[in-house]
Order: C-alpha cells, then structure tokens, then sequence
C-alpha cells in the first residue's frame, strides 16, 4: 500500500516539475520576443524604454527608438499603429514604439509614470490636461520646433490656442491634430410627426423636448448625462446659454449670474420639466447613445465621434443641427482638441518632434480623420476639401460649429472639473442638495485654485 | 421499488436551478448579445434573442483584436502566478501551523497588511521598484506582483488546512521514520488537496481578473492580459459590445475549464481513511 | 579519528542550528518576497500621508497631521466611511450565508457535478469591468431586464432608476458584488467540508443525529477556522474593492456610492492630493488593522482560530 502511495507521489512531483518548467519557459518566452503589428519586442529585460535623461546619440545611422503612449476610441481598427508602422517603414532612422492605454486611465497611467520617471517621449493628449502638465514643467514647448513647420499655415490660431496656457506668453505646449465640436442630434422622424421644426433656439429646445416625453410609452425628450463625462455637454448648452467661463481679461466669471442662470436651465430639463429619462443622474456615454439608439429620447447631443454609429442605426431619420442657442445672434458651442506632446524628460526631442509633425501632417491626418477613429482635422487644406465639408450632414455641421466652438479654459483646474468636481457638484444640484449659484462657485473654485 | 423522488431531491435540484440562474443569468445574456447583429444592440422594447444569429462578434474579436493573445499572456502569467504562490505559501502555511513563533498574531497580521490599502494607492510606489528592476512592459513583472499580493491569504488559508490535520498524523509519521519535509510531501499534501485546490482557483481567479497592476505595468499590445484588452474595447465615445461581450465569453471559456479539471481533487485524502493506518 | 570526530561534531552543530532555527527557513522565501515587492510601497504610502503632495511637482511639504484632521472633519469623507461600513459588512454577509449553502449544495452527489461546480464558479471568474457592464444592463432604467421582468410580474408600473437613486445605488451594486462574491465562499468553504472525515459524520448518524444536528454540532465547527479566515479576509478586499463604484456610479449619485477608497482615488488622481489620499487610505487601513487583530483574539478565546 505504502509502495503505491509513493509510486504516486513519485508521479506527481513529475507532474509538478514538469509544470513549473514549462511555465516559467513560457513565462520568459513572452517576456520576450512576440511580434505584433508594427511594435518590436523588447529585450526580456531590463525595459527597453527611452531613458529618461541622455539617450543614445541619433548619430548619422543609429537608429533612435521613440516611445508614444496613445488610446483609441475603437479598439477594432487600430488606426494609429498602423500609422505608426508606416512611419516606421518611411524612417529607417527612428522607431516609434507605441502603446495602446485604455482612454479611461490615461491620465492617471501618465501621472504614475511622472512619479517614477517613466514617462515616454510623446505621447497623445486632450486639452483638459494641458493646464496641470504645463503648470508643473512637464511639457516641452513647441513654439521653436513648429516655426520650422511647412504646414504650419494650415492651422487656425484657435487651434493653436488649445495647447497653450493661460499665461498671456504661453508657448504651444500641444501639438493640435484632431477637434471635437458638440452639436445636436434629433429625430427627423420623431420631430416630423409632432409637427415640430428643427430645433435652433432654446425655446424650440424645450418646446420640442416637452412635446416629446411620454413617461407613460417611455419616451423622453433629450438623453441628459449625468454620469462621468458629462462636463463637456454641460459646458456646450452653458456657452450656447450665454454664460462664459472667462471674461476677456482671463478672469473666471463662470459663477455669475448669467452663469448661474444658464445652469438652471439646464438643471431645470431634469428637474422640474423632466424631459429627461429617470436615469439621468448616471447615465454616462454608454447609456445615452444606447437610449437615443432604441428610441428611448428624442434628442442627443454629441459629437462627430457618434455620427457612423448612429447614422447605422437611425439613417436617414437622423438629424443633426447646431446646439440651440439662447441667442441665436450670439451663437456658441463647445469645442475640444485632442493633440500630441513632447515631454521635457525626454531625451530625444527632435525625433519625437519629426514622429510629431508627421503625424499631425496632412497625410496621416486625412488618414486618420477618416477611419473610425477619426474626428475633425485641424488642417484646413483637408477640411476645405468637398470630401471633408460634404461628407455628410454630420461633417457639415460640426465644421459648422467650429466657427463658434470654444474650448475649456486652460487651467489646471480643468482636470479637477472634468474629473470629479462637476460630476459631485451636478448630482448634488439635481437633488436639491445645493443651489445653482453654489455649483457654480464650486466651479470657479476649482478653476483658480 | 418505489419510483417517489426523496423531497431532499427537490430541494436540491431547486436550489441548484435557482443558483444557476442567478450566477448565469448574466452570463446568458452577454452570450447572447455576442451573437447578435451589431445594428440589433438596443431596442426598445427588450429582445432577448437575436433576430438573426451571427457569429460576426466572434469573427471580429478573433480576427481583428489581438484577444487571443490576451488570453495566452492571461493564461501565461495565471499559471506561473498559480505555482510561484504555492511554492511560497505551502512551506509558509506549514510552518506557521506546526512551529511555535512568538507573537503570531502580529506576523499573521502584518502578512495581510498590504491587502488593507487599496492597490490603487499601491502603485504609485510599486512603479519605480518595477522600472528599476526592468520589470515593465514584462509579463515575469507582473506575476511577481501578483505572488506578492496573494501569497498573504493562500497562507492564510493553507495553514488553516495545515491546522485540521490531527498531530496523531504527525506522530504516525515520525514513528515511520519520516523527516519533516517528507512528511509535508508524502502525508500532509494529500490530505489537504481540497485547500490546495481552493488556494490555486483563488490565485488563477486573481490573476486572470487583475486589472489595475495590469494596466499599469504591463499594457502594450504584447503583454496585455484579458481585462485590459476588454477595457481597450471601451473608448472615449465607441463601445464595441460585440467585441466586450464575445471576449466576455471568450475569457470565461480557460477558468470554466480550469475548475472542471480540478474540482475533481477536492476530496480530500482524510475522508479516504488516511487517518485509520 | 580525528578527522571524523570533527565532521561528526559538525554535523551534530548544523542538525541543532536547523532544529532552532529551520522553522524560519519555510518562512523566509514568502517572507522576503512579500516584504520585498510590498513592504515599500505600504512604507511610503503611509509616509506620505503626512505630507502636501502633488505628484506632478516635485516638492512637498511636511503637514503633520493635518491631511488627517482635514479628512476627519470633512461630511463628505465621514459619508464614504458610512458608506464603506454598509458596503463592506453587507456584501461579505450575503456571500457568507449564500455561499455556504452553495457549499453544501456542492457537496452532495448528483450527476454533472463536476460541470455545475465550474459554472457556479463563472460570477467569481469575471473581470470586475464585465460584471459591471453585465449588470449595468441588467438594471438599466430603461430597458434592463430586470425592471422588464417586475414589470411583466406586475410588481411596478414604471422602470426603476436602480443607479439613479441615493436609496438603490448602492444596494444595487451590493448585488453585483455579492453576485461576484458568492462562489469564493462556496469554493473555500466546499474544501473545507471536504475536510470533515467521514467517520465522525457516521458516528453521528448512529447516535441516532439527523441532518441538521449533525451540520450544526460536528460539521460547523470543523468549517469554522476555514470560514473565519475567508471572512476576515474577504472583509479586507471588499473594504478596498471600488471598481464596480468607478464604472458604473462614479461615486454618485449625490456620494451614495462614494466609499474610502473611491474617495481616496479622486484625491489623488483628479484633486492631484496624494498626501491627503494617503491618509483616507491609512484611516481604512488602520480601522481594518483592529478589526483584524480583535477578531483574532477574539476568536482565539472561542478556540476557533488557532494561531498558538
């Protein structure tokens, strides 16, 4: 009996080595070599990133390694590391190594990395956080690099603007690539069988939405976001409202009476005429496209992200107009830009700046403003373009739009703002916790802090 | 011979059928939707089933993403997470259960003290060790995170198991001329299979769903694992629901496998009459 | 002669070495390990906690204990520890019950078995990003299927803003947690019934116990130990599990979800206050550091626990 038992430990622990040899084989194995598109592997270790400080000098044939940290929006097709594989295959000289981070930790995966000097050379960027990385010294300014630009022309000042600060001298942090203005979708159909023309003032707005919301067939007027990221909706309808966060000599004046009032407004389509679903408190990007999708509210506003999405969905019952305004005479509406920076730790600026300027460039840009992950480029060669302007009615308005489109002011205080301030502020609004004016100081608050 | 079903029957294959339901109603409808057209996502009112079935979800997420290597690297860094952590907390477990230590329950505790902070907060000091150590980018970094952050409970949990087996076992062996090591190896191991089963699903479950030191540490295309491949599905303003809920049921597919390979061990060598000899 | 007596008294001192001290040697890999990977970062986490830290700067300045004194007075922080409470103990004693009764089911005959024990097993295998989104449609507001069904029963007339209201947000991510959660007791706690041997169960039998006797007065206590520690433990991890709050709530609506550790996250990551983040998280980490050690005296008493 005892003989057996040990014959079968003999054959477990057999079992055993074998299983440990194997995985830590594997394990190593995928430390090491693995090909995927594009993206060399590394060493098994230690990490092959950029150094920090003093790099490899790019002597005339050394092949320089980059690393550019970058999300996308549509995970399917992987636009940007196949611009990264062309850019590889047109520069012998320089390597790009880029790695995809999921837009949700982007910004905290940067700021880890700050913390541990591990920050890459580049990378993609959105104008909420220029304020906090430029404030801190983490940027390298890009004013002497772009003055070399052959297509820096093709870029309006607005745009420039969102990769600055708000210091008067500011150099350009952000490289500007590709803009996001907030516009509104609504039911052809829908507006149609109400007898309703399409919305162009506040009043139509709420007419239409009113008209529209039927609890009873749960129907609602316009999908109101509550949950995380509903800042940037948030400030389009305050702009289209009348309110402005700056006073032209860069003062916040978010928290004045025109300010407060505007978001009344807004809280009021929750609050007291309720043409909002009974979800709105926590509806994020996920439920309000789900919602305007099944039919579920009559109006959505959005951006040129959504348009293919919804337009496979509703064809040509989707309708698309600029944000109603208050004052139509005074239109606004919100822009924001999605752009690239070098940072100041990096130890090869100048063949970061060529990856930079390539891809900012008109080539890759059309390229990618025409994918799925695509927004408005910021080069007006491309955007002149009848394929650009008569894309469809989505392109149309929101190059539109553009002409009123104003971004998020450049202060550090933005990243607090979009990433909890204004979700607790706007909750605590909605239920009657707190006043508008008191939202609204809690913003400025945030703002100069 | 009566045909009658005990009532013990019934309440079990009652409560059985409930618990199923619940555990994998969820799971139903994620599989569901993976095979539903995309332009059939969301309608009101609620559709359950498909309309037309496609497979096109699956096709996309294999063809197109880079899942499947997600899940080798999961499967990779699950398995070496899974043997490391035993080799380190079976020894740990023993030791613990059968030697005197003065002030045990502080080493108890301060063992599991890194498990009162939120690894969140972790990271930011666990990052420069990472870099230091080149363990970035690298799936051997992460399964010597991961040993570190489960060895304190399977510990834990082994040296409890150690605890219900009997000192007469001990003693049995001892008289049989066994040293210790061979005791743990030849005795005690078999007799506390069950716990070693129950330590090795924690520890695969752990690694297969850690995402934040995933994300962190090692998110480039080579070394991503399962839940940070998902996450790449969710953008800014796409979500690909085909491609969240084919890889959902994609992922589930390696642990369902896993378990029902190893479940069969939890029977444990004590309840076999070990004890009797 | 004299060459052996020197060996053998050699290994007379090493056999003695290792009888003092070997025990240490089983410790030691695990020790090291873990105090080598986590040991600084815990350090430093509670290092900073008395500092002004804003990680994007290089500076900081020493605070004392101020970002605590900050902490403790603020309504909002001493909201996430309510929060946190009800959180925490509420999941973990919905797993414990379920999941014991799961454990027991498990453990009874019956063909398929070996499939039903790997299904069960799925809500505990799920990355914490999936089982959000899965639930997240599942109590939609406004086609979740779960509001479709009352409906249809006829138990409300209009849907249920599950996520939406401060009085179901966070119940209904107490579900979703315990549905994750229930699987790890019924896999901890089946290995532990399977630790019972046979022969005291049979002894029982013939004392004429029936079945619930028989659980109550020779099962229960031999699962004890087991159970203790997963709870203990599992309290431990929900006290720190925020993810389900991150996806789907962020925090909200009005705080109702906001716990210790999501609140630390936003101080750190949006509000750029690590030291003051850290010292949310060493508050948590302290209170469960006490709640751990009493319950381990206190169950030492009982016998329950052996840790002499």
């Amino acid at each position: 009996m005892k003989k057996m038992v040990e014959a079968m430990q003999e054959k477990r622990k057999a079992w055993l080595m074998m299983l440990l040899i194997v995985a830590f084989v594997l394990g190593a194995c995928g430390s090491g070599s693995g090909s995927s598109g594009g993206q060399q592997s590394s060493s098994p270790s230690p990490s092959a990133s950029a150094p920090a400080a003093g790099g490899e000098p790019a002597a005339g044939g050394e092949k320089v390694t980059i690393d550019y940290w970058y999300w996308v929006d549509d995970a399917q097709n992987d636009t940007i590391a196949q611009l990264i594989e062309k850019f590889n295959a047109e520069h012998p000289n320089i390597e790009v190594k880029g790695r995809l981070i999921p837009f949700n930790e982007f910004q905290q995966t940067l700021i880890n990395a700050y913390a541990s000097n591990d920050l890459p050379d580049a990378s993609r960027f959105k104008d909420w956080w220029v304020g906090q990385f430029a404030n801190n010294d983490l940027l390298e300014p890009l004013d002497g690099y772009i003055q070399n630009l052959d297509y820096k022309g093709d870029i309006d000042e607005p745009f420039w603007k969102t990769g600055k600060t708000a210091d008067p001298n500011s150099p350009v942090y952000m490289m500007p690539h590709q803009y996001i203005t907030f516009y509104l979708y609504y039911r052809k159909d829908l507006f149609e069988q109400a007898g309703l023309n399409p919305p162009a003032t506040f009043d139509d707005f709420l007419n239409a939405a009113i008209k529209l919301t039927d609890p009873a067939k749960g129907q609602y007027g316009f999908a109101y976001r509550g949950g995380g990221g509903g800042q940037d909706q948030w400030y389009a309808f305050l702009l289209a409202g009348g309110a402005r966060m700056l006073d032209e000599n860069g003062n916040v004046i978010i928290n004045n009476a025109k300010g407060v009032e505007a978001n009344q407004w807004y809280l009021d389509l929750v609050t007291r005429h309720k043409v909002a679903p009974p979800t709105a408190a926590s509806d994020s990007y996920a439920q309000i496209l789900a919602g305007f999708q099944a039919g579920t509210t009559a109006m959505m506003a959005h951006h040129i992200g959504s348009y293919e999405t919804l337009y496979q969905t509703h064809g040509d019952k989707l309708g698309v107009v600029p944000i109603p305004q208050a004052d139509p005479n005074n239109p606004a509406t919100m822009g924001t830009m999605t752009g690239n920076v070098l940072y100041k730790s990096s130890g090869h600026k100048d063949a970061a700046w060529t990856f930079l300027a390539w891809l900012s460039g008109p080539e890759a840009t059309d390229i990618l403003s025409k994918s799925t992950n695509g927004q408005l480029p910021v080069l007006k060669s491309l955007t002149d373009k009848p394929e650009y302007r008569e894309r469809n009615e989505g392109w149309k308005v929101a190059l539109e739009s553009e002409k009123f489109a104003i971004t998020w002011p450049p202060f550090e205080g933005v990243g607090k703002i979009a990433g909890s301030v204004w979700k607790e502020n706007n909750d605590l609004a909605l239920f009657g916790q707190i006043t508008s004016q008191q939202m609204m100081d809690a913003i400025a608050k945030a703002l100069t802090e | 011979m009566s045909k009658r079903v005990p009532w013990s029957r019934i309440l079990l294959w009652t409560l059985l059928g409930l618990w199923l339901v619940f555990a994998l109603g969820p799971y139903v409808w994620m599989l569901l939707t993976s095979l539903k057209e995309r332009t059939e996502l969301f309608t009101m009112p609620v559709r359950y089933l498909p309309q037309n079935w496609t497979l096109e979800s699956y096709k996309a997420l294999l063809g197109q993403t880079d899942f499947l290597r997600f899940m080798r690297n999961s499967l990779i860094v699950a398995g070496s997470s899974m043997i490391t952590t035993l080799l380190l907390a079976v020894p740990a477990g023993f030791t613990l259960s059968r030697h005197e230590y003065r002030g045990k329950p502080l080493i108890l505790s301060l063992l599991i003290s890194s498990q009162f902070f939120p690894s969140i907060l972790l990271v930011l000091g666990l990052y420069p060790i990472m870099r230091e150590l080149g363990l970035l980018q690298n799936l051997l970094g992460l399964v010597i995170v991961y040993a570190a952050f489960v060895t304190p409970f399977t510990i834990w949990l082994i040296k409890g198991f150690f605890d219900g087996v009997p000192r007469e076992i001990d003693e049995a062996a001892k008289i049989d001329g066994c040293n210790e090591v061979r005791m743990i190896w030849h005795v005690h191991l078999p007799v506390i299979v069950p716990g070693i089963v129950a330590a090795a699903s924690y520890i695969v479950i752990y690694a297969w769903n850690e995402f934040l030191f995933a994300v962190t540490f090692a998110s480039s295309v080579r070394t991503n694992t399962v839940p940070v491949g998902l996450k790449t599905f969710i953008g800014d303003f796409v979500m690909r629901w085909d491609l969240l809920t084919a890889g959902g049921v994609m992922a589930a597919i390696p642990i369902l496998v896993f378990f029902m390979l190893i479940q069969r061990r939890l029977i444990s060598g004590l309840t076999s009459g070990a004890v009797k000899s | 002669m004299n060459g052996t007596l020197k060996a053998h008294g050699n290994t007379a001192a090493w056999s003695r070495f290792l009888k003092r001290y070997g025990k240490f040697l089983y410790l030691l890999p695990a020790a090291v390990w873990i105090v080598g990977v986590v040991g600084y970062p815990v350090t430093r986490a509670f290092f900073f906690s008395f500092f002004d830290y804003n990680p994007l700067r290089a500076d900081r300045a020493f605070v004392g204990l101020e970002n605590y004194v900050r902490i403790l007075q603020d309504p909002v922080f001493r909201k996430a520890m309510i929060n946190s409470a009800v959180w925490t103990f509420g999941c973990v004693f919905f797993q414990v019950v379920f999941g014991l009764i799961g454990a027991i089911l498990l453990n009874q005959r019956f063909r398929g078995r070996g499939g039903i024990r790997g299904l069960t097993l799925i809500p505990w295998a799920t990355p914490s990003v999936l089982a959000a989104m899965m639930w997240m449609w599942i109590l939609d507001g406004n086609y979740g299927l779960l509001n479709d069904v009352l409906k249809r029963i006829g138990l409300i007339d209009l849907p249920i803003p599950w996520f939406s209201q401060t009085t179901t947000a966070l119940p209904a991510l107490m579900l979703i947690d315990v549905w994750q959660g229930i699987p790890f007791f019924a896999v901890m706690l089946l290995a532990a019934l399977q630790q019972v041997p046979g022969d005291l169960l049979e002894a029982a039998k013939l004392d004429g116990a029936g079945a619930w006797r028989s659980f109550w007065s020779v099962v229960f206590p031999l699962i004890t130990p087991t159970l203790l520690i997963t709870t203990v433990l599992r309290i431990v991890w929900t006290a720190s599990y925020m993810d389900l709050m991150m996806v789907v709530t962020q925090g909200g609506p009005a705080y109702a979800t906001l716990t210790i550790p999501l609140s630390a996250y936003y101080t750190a990551y949006s509000e750029l206050a690590f030291g003051e983040a850290m010292a949310k998280a060493t508050v948590q980490a302290l209170l469960l550091l006490l709640f751990v050690l009493v319950y381990l005296r206190l169950f030492r008493r009982r016998g329950a626990v052996d840790i002499e």
